[in-house]
């Protein structure tokens, strides 16, 4: 099965030009989703195919190389096409396509009726190619690929519904907004990977973190890799300061903000750091940069999740949130640590998400949880999952995201500091406010909506299936990275699993200290402990006394409206980068520079040219004689070169 | 020396040609359904000597006393021939309709012009090349009159004839001083006695005089002004075989000529012979390009362009750069036949609607053919990555091999100029306003023909290495 | 001075000359005439390189048969529009002058530079049966089999050209 996991990138091609080509054709939804999901549902199979092989092989052996072709091989840069099947690409890809596959089948439901339903699925296809090239190349450059694939796929599914409007102005525009703030992130990659090639004189993953251990490399330079593949990361990942077309993201269908904005593309950034940890590890001034990042990020996130009334956006935040604790992770040197969360949160964000989505299918396209309330009874099967992963992602004890988020919070605390941990833990309690917050506003107490217009209604079986399947995984799924405090040394399964990737950079990072179980307990106890109060106070502040909540906000006005418009960080970025950028190229580089001296430039040479063409084209007579003439004169000329050689 | 039964073996596609076409000629005569069967005959004809010349390509023998070679290199250009004949046929089904064309000779002698070319490539004795040569250019003086009841044809027709008569004549006589200078026609002995040949001052005005020849051939600057005429005044689709399988065929003998001279020595002679005339080449074609606005003629001046910038392969004379023009020859009758595919669907009745006028809007009219008219202009402007660019690129690292670093750079310069004008029909086909209304009959032949071109191009252009190698290991 | 170089001599001038006077005569039957002489002083010059079998045919086929049709077609042919075609520009007519003037000095000169016959020294007896039909025949089935069969094809499609320019109707 390692053999076949080309076709995991395949099927999903071939679904994507089928769809694109044919799609507008076929008049049959069921066709056009059929096809969309069974090539990812039969990718899923081959990579668990391909996860069951890996398993069997010896740990030493699990690493394995598949060539597809030699992409190019230019002058001492010899690329391969070629996909890395180990540990930590057989998780992504696991996630990436059951998940996919997942969403593919809520799609059928969901997209049900739209004009642009195959459109929709062959871009979904796109996107899952793209991706999984991204998670399998085994360079840079096969990873680049994927990355600006999915940043593509991601552009136009932003803007699928381009003739709706999205908040203040358009769903392209917001489209536009994901696409150059990417595109930033992206040249800070671009900058990391000439860096990466120059210092290494290779891409492919496993020379280059060879090399890493063995080269006598400055940590200045380790320190610049590492810190332009991590502006990439925070473009992709939506980490401080370029976290802000996240948000806007949602203006795209639910589905694809459940698999592309909650579940694997924005993870995309911390799989690439978890990828080239080595290189990480090798600068450790870097790695606080990443932590503090991560933790920032989530705070502030978190926090302007407390206040927001778009079920999505609430969403949104919180799926920046969640990222920030990734890369606190990754930051702390925490690696699996910080792919396990990646795991359970896609499990339970992609679940919220399309809870969500049905809760927005069921209310027509009704988003403001303000305008919700009540829905538990009308929508059972959608409240239950709705409600399991709201359980995951506040962390409370046994479900999937209580194992990752403590062993982050853990991991924070052991390898980073005291105010990592406290700044987690009340990350941690917010995101316990406003989940809880959301789940009342939207399942409990009042029904707010207008019932002559209003009909809420359970979503179709092809819908709440997914959500089923998801909601188990978000519960059980915690269980293969149970704490080493309870289950042992080596009873961290998952932990286990990617071990052997990270052993470079775990040799490089040397961790102090030693901590014992009961301090961890305590701490694991504390957390739990706030969280568990926060969910209570929400409760009681949104169900029963909603008075309360008045009379903060009314009290904190100045508080609140920061917190209501995100810090002002659109309206800052607006006056001190959009704007002097617009103005200078306008006046200065297009007016000026370009217009004057290029433009004038170019046109003078093809002026040139042009009257040049029009005089040499009058040699072009027509007549046969010349021709022969003209051929003969050039003959004559040949010959009288070849004698004066002699 | 009689040959053994193994060898006719070897020469199977020929003969299955050789059979299929005096099949044709009796389809033609006993059944009279010559119109119908013909295209599909041909189609399957062409596509079965393609591949089954390609896959025998390790079948790499010299034949008949060292006079021709199968396998190897003759195995990739019988490929590249057939499949240019292959899209040609399916894609003229409608445009030989519209003209009032459909004969059967149509097909019968393109397939003659497919075996000319195929001697060419296999042909190790400058006998068998001028046979080959001949047969092929016959065939096309008489596809570009085809159209007796148009005057453009028959000028066109008349044109190509004079003046190919005119090169054939030095040709013969470069082989008549050559065969004086060397009491034998076998390239191989010149291959092998190169350097006491080169001493005679007569071989070389032999060689150059046969060079010479075939330069007329690919159309290059001095001896391409029968070009613009010959390629606007003939059918369109037969244009579009002369400009890419006529032209690969002879760039076929070129390798061959060039491939016992300059592995050798490299004698400055040949070197600064092509080195000028690449200069030219692309200099003059893609300048006069630009002033052109019927989209034939400016093909034709591009593949006057494309002709010098293969010829700076020539002057680079090492096997890499003759593995790169041979790709880019693969290239370029892909792109060309796309493109001259769709000239000839657009065109009306009597040459109407050939200017770039009739392009602008296209878009509207037909979104397939804009997006393909846009595809094949990329790839032949050479914009990766579209086969285009890779032709150039490996072109050109070839010459940089040679230490002729100038040359690769006067090829940049001039494609660069070369860009104005492909993109200026991009422009026309999405920026501008329809001028004309028109309806486009499409068949399935020309669909499946531009498809095929279309993503031919693309897989060219995203696979170029694995396709390069299987070139440089049997061009030697 | 032997025999051979006179009638070479000979031989040479009258070819030269008459397909000199061909290209120059307006009368185009007159030009073909020349073309008769030119095809016979080139039969001619066969003959003296040992090659009776080329020799004969180039005065059965191409100087009996060939010519006496192009004749035929010449008078039933209007050949009055002819002179239209003739470009009147003195410049450019003496530059062709010119040039054709240069390259055969070039070439001359190069051939009396490299002086080709000294390294030559021709096999008398070998030479003489190389010509005959027998040496011919056999060559054309063994050695030059794969030419042999390519000019067929070259004959039969030039003969199918001939048929599709030339049919009065098609269907």
């Amino acid at each position: 099965m390692i053999n076949l996991i080309y076709l995991t990138v395949l099927l999903p091609l071939i679904g994507f030009l089928f769809n694109g080509l044919f799609g507008s054709k076929i008049k049959n939804e069921k066709i056009i989703g059929i096809i969309g999901s069974s090539t990812v549902g039969i990718s899923f199979l081959i990579v668990v195919g391909a996860f069951i092989q890996t398993l069997s092989l010896p740990v030493e052996q699990r690493s394995n190389t598949v060539e597809i072709f030699t992409w190019l091989n230019v002058a001492g840069l010899n690329i391969k096409f070629a996909y890395l099947v180990d540990q930590l690409s057989l998780t992504m890809g696991l996630i990436v396509t059951g998940v996919g596959f997942l969403i593919h089948i809520y799609s059928i439901g969901y997209m049900h009726g739209d004009k642009g339903y195959w459109r929709f699925f062959s871009y979904l296809n796109l996107f899952i190619f793209a991706m999984m090239n991204l998670i399998l190349g085994d360079n840079f450059l096969v990873l680049f690929l994927g990355w600006e694939g999915v940043g593509l796929c991601s552009y136009l599914l932003i803007g699928f519904w381009y003739d709706r409007n999205f908040e203040k102005g358009t769903t392209s525009q917001a489209a536009k907004k994901a696409f150059v703030v990417n595109r930033i992130g992206d040249f800070g990659f671009l900058l990391g990977m000439f860096l990466i090639y120059f210092t290494f004189d290779s891409l492919n993953f496993k020379e280059v973190f060879a090399k890493a251990t063995t080269f006598p490399v400055t940590e200045t330079t380790f320190s610049l890799i590492a810190l332009f593949l991590f502006i990439g990361a925070t473009g992709k990942s939506a980490q401080i300061p370029l976290f802000v077309w996240l948000p806007d993201a949602m203006a795209g269908p639910t589905p694809v903000s459940a698999l592309i904005h909650a579940a694997t593309m924005v993870t995309a950034g911390v799989y690439m750091v978890s990828r080239a940890s080595i290189l990480f590890a090798s600068a450790p001034s870097i790695m606080i940069v990443v932590a503090v990042i991560g933790l920032l990020t989530a705070l502030m996130a978190a926090s302007i999740g407390l206040v927001q009334n778009d079920i999505k956006k609430v969403l949104a935040y919180s799926t920046v949130s969640q990222l920030g604790y990734m890369f606190l992770a990754a930051g702390v040197g925490a690696f699996s640590a910080s792919i396990f969360h990646v795991m359970t949160h896609a499990f339970f964000k992609a679940l919220l998400f399309l809870g969500a989505g049905s809760v927005i299918h069921g209310m027509h396209e009704e988003q403001n949880i303000q305008n919700y309330g009540g829905l538990k009874k009308y929508m059972p099967k959608t409240y239950i999952t709705f409600f399991i992963a709201t359980l995951a992602i506040t962390g409370v004890p046994g479900l999937s995201g209580f194992f990752s988020k403590d062993e982050i919070l853990w991991n924070a605390y052991a390898n980073g500091s005291f105010v990592f941990w406290l700044i987690g833990v009340l990350t941690a309690m917010m995101t316990a406010f406003y989940m809880f917050r959301l789940l009342s506003l939207t399942f409990y107490g009042n029904e707010r909506f207008d019932h002559h217009h209003v009909h809420p209604h359970e979503s179709p079986a092809v819908m709440t299936v997914p959500l089923m399947i998801l909601a188990f995984l978000s519960v059980v799924g915690g269980f293969v990275g149970m704490p080493k405090v309870f289950v042992g040394e080596h009873g961290n399964l998952f932990e286990n699993w990617l071990e052997p990737i990270y052993k470079p950079a775990q040799l490089k990072l040397a961790h102090f200290g030693m901590h014992s179980h009961f301090e961890e307990i305590l701490l694991m106890a504390i957390s739990v402990v706030l969280a568990l109060s926060a969910i209570y106070f929400a409760l009681k502040v949104y169900t029963q006394k909603p008075e309360i909540a008045e009379s903060v906000s009314s009290k904190f006005k100045g508080l609140y409206n920061l917190l209501l418009n995100k810090y002002f960080v659109d309206e800052i970025y607006e006056a001190s980068v959009v704007q002097p950028i617009q103005k200078g190229s306008e006046k200065l580089l297009w007016k000026f520079a370009d217009v004057k001296i290029i433009d004038g430039a170019v046109n003078g040479v093809a002026l040139l040219i042009d009257k040049l063409a029009e005089q040499i084209k009058k040699i072009q007579t027509g007549f046969v004689q010349y021709y022969a003439l003209v051929m003969i004169a050039g003959i004559a000329v040949v010959l009288f070169f070849l004698l004066f050689s002699l | 020396m009689p040959a053994n039964n193994y060898e006719y073996f070897l020469l199977l596609p020929h003969i299955v040609l050789s059979v299929g076409i005096v099949l044709s000629i009796l389809i033609e005569i006993f059944t009279r359904k010559g119109k119908e069967v013909l295209p599909w005959f041909s189609s399957l004809l062409f596509l079965f000597v393609g591949f089954y010349s390609i896959i025998n390509i390790d079948k790499n023998f010299f034949i008949f006393g060292g006079m021709v070679e199968v396998g190897g290199r003759a195995s990739i250009f019988n490929f590249i021939f057939n499949i240019a004949a292959l899209l040609t046929v399916l894609a003229s089904t409608d445009y030989i309709k519209k003209y009032g064309i459909n004969y059967s000779e149509y097909y019968i002698l393109i397939q003659s012009s497919v075996l000319g070319m195929m001697v060419m490539a296999m042909a190790h004795d400058i006998l068998v090349i001028f046979m080959g040569l001949e047969l092929m250019s016959i065939c096309f003086y008489i596809l570009a009159g085809l159209n007796r009841k148009r005057s453009s044809n028959n000028e066109a027709s008349l044109k190509y004839f004079l003046l190919g008569s005119f090169a054939t004549g030095f040709i013969v006589y470069g082989i008549a001083l050559v065969y004086g200078t060397t009491g034998s026609t076998s390239i191989q002995n010149i291959f092998e006695n190169f350097m006491q040949y080169f001493n005679n001052i007569l071989f070389i005005v032999g060689m150059l005089l046969l060079l010479i020849g075939f330069s007329f051939k690919i159309a290059a600057v001095p001896f391409h002004m029968w070009v613009p005429d010959v390629y606007q005044g003939s059918a369109t689709s037969v244009t579009g075989l002369m400009s890419t399988a006529g032209k690969a065929a002879a760039f076929s003998v070129l390798l061959i000529l060039l491939g016992t001279s300059l592995s050798y020595s490299s004698p400055i002679v040949f070197r600064n012979y092509f080195s000028v005339i690449a200069v030219l080449s692309t200099l003059v074609g893609s300048i006069i390009a630009i002033a052109q606005t019927n989209l034939k003629r400016m093909l034709a001046y591009s593949s006057i362009a494309h002709a010098g910038y293969m010829a700076i392969g020539l002057a680079a004379g090492n096997n890499y750069s003759f593995a790169g023009i041979t790709f880019y020859l693969a290239a370029y009758v892909f792109m060309n036949i796309g493109a001259f595919t769709i000239i000839s669907l657009i065109e009306g009745k009597d040459e109407t609607r050939l200017t770039l006028n009739s392009y602008a809007g296209l878009n509207k009219k037909s979104p397939f053919l804009a997006a393909m008219m846009s595809l094949f202009m990329f790839a032949l402007a050479g914009i990766p990555p579209m086969a285009g660019f890779f032709g150039k690129y490996y072109v050109f690292f070839g010459a940089i091999k040679s230490d002729l670093t100038w040359l690769a750079i006067v090829g940049v310069l001039s494609s660069l100029i070369s860009v104005y004008f492909y993109l200026r029909v991009v422009v026309y086909v999405y920026f501008m306003n329809e001028n004309e209304q028109f309806e486009i009959e499409k068949s399935v032949g020309s669909n499946l023909a531009i498809s095929l071109t279309g993503l031919l191009v693309l897989l060219f252009g995203i696979f170029p290495d694995s396709l390069m190698n299987l070139i440089v290991n049997f061009i030697k | 001075m032997n025999i051979e170089i006179i009638l070479f001599a000979v031989l040479a001038l009258v070819a030269a000359t008459s397909s000199v006077m061909m290209i120059t005569r307006k009368n185009a039957v007159i030009s073909a005439v020349f073309l008769v002489l030119n095809f016979f002083a080139l039969a001619g010059l066969y003959l003296l390189l040992n090659a009776q079998f080329i020799a004969v045919v180039q005065v059965i086929v191409y100087a009996g048969a060939i010519m006496v049709l192009f004749l035929f077609v010449l008078m039933l042919l209007n050949t009055e529009a002819e002179h239209q075609l003739f470009i009147d520009k003195r410049g450019i007519k003496f530059f062709a002058i010119f040039i054709a003037a240069f390259v055969f000095i070039e070439i001359a000169f190069l051939i009396f530079k490299s002086n080709p016959s000294k390294n030559l020294s021709p096999d008398q007896a070998a030479s003489i049966n190389s010509g005959t039909i027998q040496t011919i025949g056999q060559q054309l089935y063994t050695n030059y089999l794969i030419p042999f069969e390519v000019s067929g094809f070259l004959l039969l499609a030039a003969t199918i050209g001939a048929l599709v320019l030339a049919k009065k109707k098609f269907e």
